[in-house]
């Protein structure tokens, strides 16, 4: 991502600014860095499902009536093989 | 400045950045889906059927994006699971 431009005038704002405001700016960092990861996996799943579930002529905008129930399992299932993997490693580790 | 008003100045910018590399990463999945399947053997131009193809392809490709979004929402909503 690109750096953030801020202008010298900002800057020393910042520099001056309340504990409060400062623990405020904290937690929207927070916030907004989780929803961009969130945002992240979004797109990484439609990518990948849109391969696995699309794969008829492409003549509506719309899902059909099995693309729809397709992309859902396909999150779904994708969500239970990345427990399958934790779940492995982790007994793995306490083995 | 205040510093109430920096604070705001450097969230707003901190949301328009993620805005836009949310729009960014859309449109390069959305010509790279599409144009693998819309446009197999390129021509010298994009035919009228290419680009109905197209507006289809992205449409559907929206669709599933908001379909993607809810269902993956609704994991992360139910918490980290249980083992």
């Amino acid at each position: 991502m690109d750096s953030l431009e801020v202008s010298g005038q900002t800057a020393d704002a910042l520099r001056n600014m309340s504990d409060k405001d400062k623990q405020e700016l904290q937690q929207f960092v927070n916030n907004e860095t989780q929803k961009a990861q969130i945002q992240q996996t979004v797109h990484n799943l439609t990518d990948l499902c849109f391969r696995k579930c699309i794969t008829g002529k492409i003549s509506s905008g719309a899902l059909d009536r099995s693309e729809e129930p397709c992309m859902q399992n396909c999150v779904d299932r994708w969500m239970d093989s990345q427990m399958t993997v934790v779940r492995r490693l982790e007994s793995l580790q306490h083995r | 400045m205040s510093s109430e008003a920096a604070k705001t100045q450097l969230m707003d910018t901190v949301r328009q950045q993620a805005a836009m590399q949310n729009a960014r990463l859309l449109v390069e999945k959305l010509n790279e889906h599409c144009f693998e399947r819309c446009v197999p053997k390129p021509g010298s131009s994009l035919s009228s059927g290419e680009s109905t193809c197209y507006t289809a392809c992205m449409d559907k490709y929206m669709a599933s994006w908001n379909t993607v979004s809810r269902q993956y929402l609704s994991h992360v909503q139910k918490g980290p699971p249980k083992f």
